[in-house]
């Protein structure tokens, strides 16, 4: 593992990735030490909107009189908090899946399979809308379920991949002569293998939710208003973009290092796990 | 004394594109308690796949054991065992080492590991327990330092080390039959005498049975009680090592002895065995070394010989045991 680590920090793009992501998960988490303001509160409906960036307020106020900075602080947590934990229900379904047609083989692997590529055959986005437009006022639970289940099919297909090949392998041969059942076979000695693959997956991944969210919010059928979201904030900014071009801009930027951060991170830690690349 | 395991008319094929390969096709062999067999040929007469036919290791698409085959141990037909029961046999009655000691080892985990899993799956020891007893394993198979070798992970470890690792994980359970699939075919000379050294220690100390598969006569000379020679996916000779030596009645047993380099000899050239192996999905007729013997006469040609009987200890396959005066010197 320190090994993996060293070749991971040996990276200049992946210390980026790291240091990006890095910086974005203390935004999220330390949001209420970073900004005094209260995201949803319209500070001064008279006075204080569309303001443009200053000391008191770094990032401007939106249309509402509401303080930019705390509300992409805040947007963050969102954002983030459903895509890691989006991708936790994908990967986890998609491992599942993944080893179970891998290692049944035959009639279960092709049922299971054919049903992947049947799923992937439907655009995502399409389906998202449909769901989410006869599912009124979601919420952050119910994006992740949603997300989570329509995004495993890429998971799988890695795991399963990785454990046809690794089927082959002598130390399958090795193990089951040694007396293991299928079980312990699955648990114990193919889902370490397949650790680094599915890890690289998920990071990539959480770029990939937090792109899909922020979509899903500037169409307005995502996180519910006045929650503060990446997309919803683009979506209110666009309408001010000729008198607070800043609005629309700062949650894109976030956005855009969102995605390149865990890209970075995720194309990094593959460099560092894979061993085919040693 | 009864044998502890007895294989009968072992036949395993596979099925590749459209034709059938008869790897192992009707081999009969008895292991005794204690005893060293060696099983010993070139590549592709069966060897490996018998060895992987007693544990029932070549299911899958392709290779299957024909039905009328028979593996017993100890009274029980291994090949009509349940999946439940044959686990319970594998690893802890009967265990196997590979040729390969770097692919056989499972790279993520660390060698302490994969002894204690093979331990928790065989026994009701805990964590602590497996991972003490793995320790004592590896210094049981000779690894310097093994409380800080029991963390490594396989590619931290030369070949010789993983060899000795997988002799401590199919040893763990303390099996009464040991095989070994050219345990030393992947390691250098002076690792290969160690490990055979190891071996035959073991084996004293621990009173274990022991199937040695190898292609090296050089191997099975020093360690095995008793020879089995194979061809052509069948046994052609089986007799104890020193008669085996000093009169082998098959000519493919008399030829491969010659291939041997001797140094108590004056040197000459050394004698190779004319053609190639024959194909598993299309053996000779007759007699399957007929193409290859310098012996040959009609009847090989069109007649198989059974395993006949020369003495006691000794059989061959091979119509010269009925009819030696056709032996040409």
């Amino acid at each position: 593992m320190t090994e993996a680590l060293r070749r991971f920090l040996a990276q200049r793009r992946a210390r980026l990735g790291l240091a990006l992501v890095g910086v974005l998960c203390v935004m999220a988490l330390a949001a209420p030490w970073l900004t005094s303001h209260d995201p949803t509160a319209q500070l001064d409906l008279v006075h204080g909107r569309l303001l443009p960036p200053s000391a008191a307020h770094p990032f401007g106020t939106d249309d509402l009189s509401r303080d930019l900075f705390s509300r992409v602080l805040y947007g963050a947590r969102i954002s983030l908090t459903i895509a890691v934990f989006s991708v936790l229900v994908s990967v986890g379904i998609g491992t599942a899946v993944g080893l179970m047609a891998g290692l049944a083989g035959g009639v279960v692997d092709t049922l299971l399979m054919r049903s992947v590529d049947a799923a992937l055959a439907i655009p995502r986005v399409f389906l998202l809308l449909v769901v989410l437009a006869l599912w009124e006022n979601v919420g952050v639970a119910g994006l992740i379920a949603i997300l989570g289940l329509t995004s495993w099919l890429d998971a799988s297909r890695i795991v399963r991949a990785e454990v046809l090949s690794l089927k082959a392998r002598a130390f399958m041969a090795a193990a089951r002569a040694l007396g293991f059942g299928s079980h312990r076979l699955a648990l114990r000695h193919l889902l370490p293998n397949v650790a680094a693959p599915v890890i690289v997956a998920a990071t990539l991944g959480i770029g990939q939710i937090v792109l899909v969210e922020a979509g899903l919010s500037y169409l307005g059928i995502g996180v519910p208003p006045p929650t503060p979201s990446w997309g919803s904030i683009i979506a209110d900014g666009q309408r001010q973009l000729a008198a607070a071009p800043w609005m629309a801009t700062i949650p894109g930027v976030a956005i855009a290092v969102t995605v390149v951060g865990f890209s970075l991170l995720g194309d990094g830690l593959r460099d560092a796990l894979d061993p085919r690349t040693r | 004394m009864n044998p502890l395991l007895s294989v009968r008319h072992l036949r395993t094929s596979f099925e590749t594109n459209g034709s059938i390969a008869r790897a192992v096709d009707g081999v009969s062999f008895d292991l005794f308690p204690g005893e060293t067999l060696g099983l010993v040929g070139e590549s592709g007469c069966g060897k490996t796949v018998t060895a992987l036919s007693i544990l029932r290791l070549v299911s899958g698409p392709t290779g299957h054991i024909v039905k009328d085959s028979v593996i017993e141990y100890q009274g029980t037909d291994l090949l009509r065992l349940p999946p439940r029961e044959l686990r319970r046999i594998r690893g802890a009655e009967i265990a196997m080492i590979f040729q390969e000691p770097t692919t056989s080892l499972n790279p993520v985990l660390t060698v302490g590991t994969q002894i204690a899993e093979t331990l928790r799956a065989h026994t009701k020891m805990d964590r602590k327990g497996a991972r003490r007893r793995a320790i004592e394993l590896l210094e049981l198979v000779g690894i310097p330092d093994p409380e800080s070798r029991v963390d490594d992970y396989p590619h931290q470890l030369s070949g010789g080390m993983q060899q000795r690792v997988m002799i401590a994980m199919a040893l763990s359970c303390d099996p009464k039959i040991l095989i070994a699939d050219e345990p030393t075919t992947a390691l250098d000379v002076t690792i290969q005498a160690q490990i055979l050294a190891l071996l035959a220690k073991l084996k004293r100390r621990l009173g274990m049975a022991m199937i040695l598969i190898t292609h090296d006569l050089g191997i099975v000379a020093g360690l095995a009680d008793r020879i089995a020679v194979m061809y052509g996916g069948q046994i052609v000779e089986q007799a104890p090592t020193d008669i085996l030596f000093q009169h082998p009645q098959h000519p493919y047993t008399e030829a491969l002895l010659k291939a041997v380099p001797r140094i108590d000899r004056p040197t000459t050239r050394l004698a190779a065995i004319p053609g190639m192996v024959p194909r598993a999905t299309k053996w000779p007729t007759g007699c399957r070394f007929h193409p290859r013997c310098q012996h040959v006469w009609e009847r090989c040609r069109v007649r198989m010989p059974d395993l006949l009987t020369w003495s006691p200890e000794q059989h061959s396959r091979c119509w010269l045991v009925e009819e030696p005066e056709r032996r040409q010197e």
